[in-house]
Parts: C-alpha cells; sequence; structure tokens
C-alpha cells in the first residue's frame, strides 16, 4: 500500500511518514504544496494525507485538482482549525476524512487503515476466527474454545470491531465511534469498563490472552502481545 | 462626513440670548410706544382745553360787542397755552380770527373737521421745520354774526414732546443693547459653568486603566441631571471588568493548567535522561509521557471549541433530533461505566424532538450525563426528564447526591472552575465540560442553569423547539 503524505511541517512530516513505514506502508514525503501537487496527480497511490494548509499551493487546490482529474485515491485532510467550513468545505471537495492537529497516530493510523480497507471489496463473512476465538456473526454469537459466551449487543458490536480489525490498535475515541457513534472524547473511562467487562467474559478464562491494551493509544485484539 | 453638532455652549448661548434680546426689545418698544401715547394725550387735552375756553367764549360773549374787545377776547383763548394755536373762519371761509405768528392757513383748508378730538383723530404734521399736531372741527355760536357755523383748525407744536422722545429712544437702544451683552455673556459663562459636573467627570474616567476597572463615578457627587450618565457608566465599566477579569482568568488558567503537564513532561524527561536505563524504562517515560500529551490535545481542542463559541463561530447545522432516542444512545454507551459504579440510569417525559446539531447536543447531553454519574452515590440512580411547554423543550439530569453549595452554582459554569480549588487536574478534565455545555446550549438559543438541595443536584436545559 503505498501512501502520499503532504505536510509542510517538518518534524510532523517525518513522524507520520516514520509511523506508517513501520506499520507496513510504503511512504512518500511531499514538503511543498508544488511538490505535493505534482505527485498526487502524477504518481499512484493508495491514499493521500493532505495538511490542508501549506504556504503555497493548499490543500484545497491539490484536491481541486486530484476531483477534476477523476481521480479515486482516498484523501484524508488535516487541518489545524476545528472549524465547520474547513470540515464542510474539504467533504465538499471530495476528502474522505478528516482530522483536526493536535493528532493522536494511532487515530491516524486507524482512519488510515479504514479508508484504505473501504477501497477494497468488502468481505462478506460469516465466521470470524482468531485463535479459538469464533464469531457467528449472522446469528451474532461468541464462543471460545468451544463454550459459548454470552455477550449483550455492544459487546458483539465491539468484538466483532476488534477481531475485524485484528493486529490494529484501535483509538478508545475510534472505539466509541464505531460501536456506540460517539464522535468526542468523553472525559470517561466508559470504554475502558466497556472492554474489561469484555475481557472478563472472553479472556479471563482462556489461554492465550486475546485483548490487549496499548497504553496511551487503546486495545487491540491478536494473538501475541504487541511490540 | 457627518458635520459635528454645534457646541453645548453655542447653542444655549445663542437660544438664551436670542429670547432675552427679544423680550428686551418688546419691552423697549412697548415703553416708547407708551411714552408717546402719554404724549399725544396731553397735546390732545391741551388742544381740548383751548377748544373748550374758546367754545365758552363764543358762548358767553356779547352779541354786540366791539370787534377790538373780540379780538383781545380771542387771543386771550391760548394765553397760558404756550405752544397752542388757533385759527377760526365761518363756514364760507372768511378769517374771524388766527393766533398770530402761525399760519394754519394750509391745514384747516385741508384737514378733514373731525367730531371730537382723540389720540385717534389727531393729526401731525410737519410745517417750516417744526412739528404740530391739532385737528380741524366744527363749532356753533349765536352770538358771532347771528347762529352760525365755524371751522375751527386748532393745533400745538411738539417739538420738545419729541425731541425728549428722540432722546429716550436712544437712551432705550444702548440700555437694551448693553443688557443684551450682559445677557449673553452671563448665559455662556453659567452654561459653561454648568458644564464644570461633565469635565470632572471626564477627568475621572480617564483615570481608568485596564489594571484599576474597579474604580466607579460616584453618582451622589454629580448633579441629578448627570446621575442617570454616571449610573450608565457605571454599568458599562462593571460589564467590561467581568469581561476582562474572565479573560485574564482564562488566560492566567491555560498558563496555569498547561503549566502543570509541561513540567511534569520536562521533568520526567530529564530525569529520565541522567543515566542510561532499560529499554522497559525508556518505555515507560514515553508512555507517561504520551498519557499528559494526550490530555494537553485534549484541553487545546476544548478551549478552541470554547474560543469559537466566544467568537460566535459555533454554527450548529441543523437537523430534526429525536431528544429521547439520543438520550437512549447516550445510556447505552455509559451503561456499563454506571453499572460499575453501581448507578442507575433512568428516563421519564414525553417523547420530544427538537432542531439542533446532532453532534453537539449529544456532546453537551453526555457531558452532564457523566457529570451526573460521577457524583451519584452508589446504589441510586440519575433521572432524565423530558417536557415540552410553550415552544420550549425543558431536559432536567437529576442526580441525588451532596449539593453543590449556592456560592458555587453561579460559577460550575465557567472555565476552568472547580468546586474544591484543591482538587487540582483529577480525572475529570481541565474542568471545561461544563463551559462547553452551556456554549453549546447558547449556541442553540437555548439556556442552562443549575440548582441544588440537600437530596438531588439538578440540571436544566431549555431548548426552543424551532431555532429561528
Amino acid at each position: 500500500m503505498k501512501i502520499l503524505i503532504v505536510e509542510d511541517e517538518v518534524k510532523t512530516g517525518d513522524y507520520i511518514r516514520q509511523g506508517l513505514m513501520e506499520s507496513g506502508f510504503v511512504v512518500d514525503l511531499a514538503r511543498t504544496g508544488l511538490d505535493g501537487h505534482h505527485l498526487a496527480l502524477t504518481g499512484s497511490y493508495d491514499l493521500i494525507v493532505l495538511d490542508v494548509m501549506l504556504p503555497d499551493v493548499d490543500g484545497w487546490r491539490i484536491m481541486q485538482s486530484l476531483r477534476e482529474a477523476r481521480s479515486t485515491t482516498p484523501v484524508l485532510f488535516l487541518t489545524a482549525r476545528d472549524s465547520v467550513e474547513d470540515r464542510v468545505k474539504g467533504l465538499e471537495l471530495g476528502a474522505d476524512d478528516y482530522l483536526v492537529k493536535p493528532f493522536a497516530f494511532s487515530e491516524l493510523l486507524a482512519r488510515v487503515r479504514t479508508l484504505l480497507r473501504r477501497g477494497a471489496a468488502p468481505v462478506f463473512q460469516d465466521q470470524l476466527q482468531v485463535a479459538d476465538l469464533m464469531l457467528d456473526i449472522p446469528r451474532r454469537r461468541a464462543q471460545r474454545h468451544g463454550v459459548r459466551i454470552n455477550l449483550t449487543n455492544k459487546e458483539f458490536t465491539l468484538l466483532e470491531l476488534l477481531v475485524r480489525r485484528q493486529g490494529e490498535v484501535l483509538p478508545r475515541s475510534l472505539i466509541a465511534s464505531q460501536v456506540w457513534d460517539m464522535n468526542f472524547d468523553s472525559d470517561t473511562n466508559v470504554i475502558d469498563v466497556a472492554i474489561r467487562r469484555l475481557r472478563a467474559k472472553i479472556d479471563d478464562d482462556f489461554e492465550p490472552k486475546l485483548i490487549h491494551t496499548v497504553r496511551g493509544m487503546g486495545y487491540m485484539l491478536d494473538v501475541t502481545q504487541p511490540g | 462626513m457627518k458635520r459635528r453638532p454645534l457646541s453645548l455652549v453655542v447653542r444655549l448661548t445663542v437660544s438664551i440670548g436670542a429670547v432675552i434680546t427679544a423680550v428686551l426689545l418688546t419691552f423697549g418698544w412697548m415703553m416708547e410706544r407708551s411714552i408717546n401715547n402719554h404724549f399725544v394725550q396731553q397735546d390732545v387735552d391741551e388742544l381740548n382745553s383751548v377748544v373748550q375756553a374758546l367754545q365758552y367764549l363764543l358762548a358767553t360773549v356779547p352779541a354786540d360787542i366791539p370787534a377790538d374787545e373780540l379780538h383781545q377776547r380771542l387771543a386771550s383763548v391760548v394765553t397760558g397755552h404756550r405752544n397752542a394755536q388757533y385759527r377760526i373762519s365761518t363756514d364760507s371761509g372768511s378769517l374771524i380770527y388766527s393766533t398770530p405768528g402761525f399760519n394754519l392757513d394750509t391745514f384747516a383748508r385741508t384737514a378733514r373737521p373731525v367730531e371730537e378730538i382723540t389720540i385717534d383723530t389727531v393729526e401731525s404734521w410737519n410745517d417750516h421745520q417744526e412739528a404740530f399736531r391739532g385737528a380741524v372741527l366744527w363749532i356753533e355760536s349765536d352770538r358771532l354774526e347771528g347762529k352760525a357755523r365755524f371751522r375751527l383748525a386748532v393745533a400745538t407744536g411738539i417739538d420738545f414732546h419729541l425731541h425728549y422722545l428722540d432722546g429716550f429712544r436712544n437712551h432705550l437702544r444702548i440700555v437694551t443693547l448693553a443688557a443684551c451683552l450682559i445677557v449673553l455673556l452671563a448665559t455662556w459663562f453659567a452654561v459653561y459653568q454648568g458644564h464644570a459636573p461633565i469635565r470632572r467627570i471626564s477627568r475621572e474616567m480617564r483615570r481608568i486603566r485596564s489594571d484599576q476597572m474597579d474604580f466607579r463615578l460616584e453618582p451622589r457627587s454629580v448633579p441629578a441631571e448627570l446621575v442617570e450618565l454616571t449610573i450608565s457608566f457605571n454599568e458599562m465599566i462593571g460589564r467590561l471588568e467581568d469581561v476582562f477579569r474572565r479573560l485574564s482568568d482564562f488566560s492566567g488558567d491555560i498558563a496555569h493548567e498547561l503549566r502543570t503537564p509541561i513540567t511534569n513532561l520536562r521533568t520526567h524527561t530529564e530525569v529520565a535522561l541522567t543515566q542510561a536505563r532499560s529499554v522497559e524504562q525508556y518505555r515507560e517515560v514515553l508512555y507517561s509521557n504520551l498519557e499528559e500529551y494526550d490530555r494537553m490535545a485534549k484541553m487545546v481542542g476544548d478551549m478552541l471549541f470554547l474560543a469559537q463559541a466566544d467568537n460566535q463561530l459555533l454554527k450548529p447545522e441543523l437537523v430534526d433530533i429525536d431528544l429521547q432516542s439520543e438520550l437512549r444512545n447516550l445510556f447505552d454507551y455509559f451503561s456499563a461505566w454506571a453499572e460499575e459504579r453501581e448507578v442507575l440510569l433512568e428516563n421519564t417525559g414525553e417523547q420530544v424532538h427538537v432542531h439542533g446539531d446532532r453532534l453537539m447536543i449529544r456532546r453537551a447531553l453526555s457531558n452532564l450525563l457523566s457529570n451526573a454519574v460521577r457524583h451519584t452515590p452508589e446504589g441510586q440512580s440519575v433521572t432524565t426528564t423530558l417536557q415540552v411547554n410553550s415552544g420550549n423543550v425543558r431536559i432536567r439530569i437529576q442526580n441525588p447526591g451532596p449539593p453543590i453549595p449556592e456560592e458555587h452554582l453561579n460559577h460550575i459554569f465557567e472555565r476552568f472552575y472547580r468546586l474544591d480549588a484543591s482538587r487540582q487536574r483529577s480525572s475529570e478534565g481541565a474542568g471545561l465540560g461544563l463551559a462547553i455545555t452551556k456554549s453549546i446550549i447558547e449556541a442553540h438559543g437555548g439556556k442552562i442553569r443549575a440548582f441544588s438541595t440537600t437530596e438531588a443536584t439538578t440540571f436544566e436545559v431549555q431548548l426552543p423547539l424551532k431555532m429561528e
């Protein structure tokens, strides 16, 4: 998967590039709007991460050019101003998602993955499996090691999210928005409690542990411990 | 460009001066007129007394009086009347007598005879640089030349009257002019003096600086007309002071709230770098830093939101919101957390729809709900109530628990306000939640208030059913 980052802030650009590369992506970094404009239109990318506040050619122009060129490359734009106008403008110009600075890298990564997945053909699977955890999607049932586990509706949705995005660190805000449709930071530990309860049901009595806490970032489900 | 209005001193001086001048001129004119009338009356009286004397003479004179004696008697009629004269002739025009030294021939011939001499009928004219007043009238007598009608012209010189009047008029003009000048000067001075309190207030106002906003004008030390101005000014300064104080508190708070995590980060990083450590220890430092960064990022985000609200930049995207289902979703979201705290969530009331920004309303309600859950003792429940009355939706979120003291209730919607000053950065965030809630509600044209009794604390949100 090849990603183009257009970001004039040196450190931000470097860290995003490093983070995405270490997450297994091929990354090009353009440090000026002009370079970004050129690369976006000539290169072949699966995703473009675009800072809209650029000194020369701004992000809006790049997006406009992309749309005029009938490109379908998904665009995630970064903005420093959380204003409705910016959001609306970006989405009207054909951006697919946006993040407001300062953002967490885990959040960016999660969104990048979501966008990349969106392009791919959706996988309809009735059964999901990680180690000995089995999810029966149509019947919304879970079992581990052959033992049926009783989950509430939301617990199942949460578990399904974790399983579908196995191996990815999911930030709390992403979990809140995907499972409960709450698109803002709550100053409570609601997600931690929900995870703890889910853990009690699927991990406490079984080995290996599947749900892992990634400190300061979020949660992930995998057979092996992260890092 | 609009012209500056005329100065108050000029306005008042001109208008008062004009009125007083008009009054003085009228007064002078009336004086002059009444004196003139008085003189005319005197002249008329003199003329009438001459006429009467003549009539008496004509009535009593013997018919056979010799011409010499008659002439003497006729001459004696005007003795004592220094300026009087007359001329008497027959109906046909032949002269009987005319006061010597005068010539009344023209007047006697041309003037129209009158019934009686009064102010209105008397005439005046000039003859050889002298002014006269007089009249022509018919008198009858049966003693002279048989029963007959005589044409009498009687006149008196009025030069000395006119002379006196001229002097008087000049005098009056000078006095009037002087009076007007004095009045104008006095008015100007009085008005200028009258504005002294305004200049004093202005001097006091000039002393106000941004660091002395507690200054107030003393309404009791100014004239009654300026009391209202002073009070308005004091109120304005009060509002400014309030905003000023909040702004400076806010920036002070920001500095303080950011200083603490930055100090933590710095210290932690510096200590970590003083000696070589294991990978595990470095990782621990980074994790701990990450948590601080998170907190700071959240705070900056919240403050940006509030700054937008302050600048009227919060523009709700209005959609139809079913409040009951919105609350249900929030209950669902908070349920695990509330259960763990052994707090129940209950909703009662009507099904209500409002127009609002879904994300913002959700955020506001979520803040209120999480607050309520946090302060509810174990085993009790948070109750939400939805109600519609007269175009408003009332959302009440009530939780049992220790009451919020009255002195805090007015402040809990302020930024960074914490009930317990010593309770620093807890899990509850930076203390911006309620401030954000309030700005969201106000951006929707609603109101929020809180009240607290010994049993329960209630937050009440009022939203208009439809936003204009």
